[in-house]
């Protein structure tokens, strides 16, 4: 299996993305999946397309900014939008962890042949305690969030299905959602951006 | 009191609720909201005031989370302990 992940980070969003994909890559190594990481500088077009037109990748993870049509790389360029690379996606299941791509890149990635889809409706949206800035694995807030998108991810590389790789995720999004409802919890403020996450995050198959 | 944006409008009381929630979050905490950027949470609720982009998404989260409570099950509420 060789899976192919970007990591721009050049903003406190990507920061904390950068490391929590990171965690996806020490997940692929360990269990003996060839990973194409492609961090800061490297998350551009160019390599992207590069990449995708001459490895036989299986799966792509794509961490950034996003809009409808449109994900970013580093600095905020696009590397992939619609019309424009979609067709290198022939073939291969893709989780875009960006705002909004699963409006309309994502079905247009579908079309063009991929065998799976999973991406968000809506803003992704997490918390960020500004104490745990120099170390997002650590911190508390962000942990709950991205944790269970990472679930997608950690799904896929286990060789989970599209739907599958979902339905794990939305487990972990309910379970996390019950711990933060017990009476005993405490930051409850987490509930309302847990459920938005979980029902903007589609699946296309 | 409701306050017109467009061709919507969205009452006072819906205001100063997603506002009252938006309190709940410590003050050392930002919100990364996607390609818009990171915000305290003393910006949010100066958005949701505007009902600018930012304040709408708020308002939308917040609301749709407590529709969410609506759904649950009648029998789990019955089955709560009682708080005294």
């Amino acid at each position: 299996m060789l899976l192919l992940i970007t990591r721009p980070r050049h903003d406190r969003a990507t920061h904390y993305l950068f490391y929590w994909a990171g965690l996806l890559i020490d997940e692929a190594k360990k269990r003996g999946v060839r990973v194409i990481d492609l961090g800061r500088d490297k998350a551009s077009r160019k390599k992207l397309h590069s990449y995708l037109d001459k490895q036989p990748i299986d799966i792509v993870i794509l961490n950034g900014h996003g809009n409808q049509e449109a994900v970013a790389g580093q600095d905020n360029k696009i590397i992939l939008s619609a019309g424009n690379g979609t067709n290198l996606l022939n073939g291969k299941v893709i989780f875009v962890r960006a705002c909004d791509a699963g409006a309309v890149l994502g079905k247009e990635i579908m079309k063009n042949g991929a065998r799976g889809f999973i991406g968000y409706l809506q803003p992704f949206m997490f918390l960020i305690d500004k104490d745990s800035l120099n170390k997002p694995l650590e911190d508390k807030l962000a942990a709950p969030i991205l944790g269970c998108s990472n679930q997608v991810g950690l799904s896929l590389i286990k060789g989970r299905s599209v739907v599958e790789a979902q339905k794990d995720s939305w487990d972990k999004y309910t379970e996390t959602i019950d711990k933060y409802s017990s009476s005993e919890a405490i930051n409850s403020f987490l509930l309302p951006i847990l459920l938005w996450n979980m029902t903007n995050q589609v699946c296309y198959q | 009191m409701e306050e017109k944006h467009g061709t919507q409008i969205i009452s006072g009381d819906i205001i100063n609720l997603v506002i009252a929630r938006l309190e709940t979050i410590p003050p050392n905490v930002e919100m990364s909201v996607g390609n818009e950027g990171s915000f305290s949470i003393g910006e949010l609720i100066e958005r949701v005031k505007k009902q600018d982009d930012i304040g709408k998404k708020m308002i939308e989260m917040q609301l749709a989370y407590l529709r969410s409570l609506g759904k649950l099950p009648t029998q789990d509420l019955q089955n709560a302990p009682a708080d005294n």
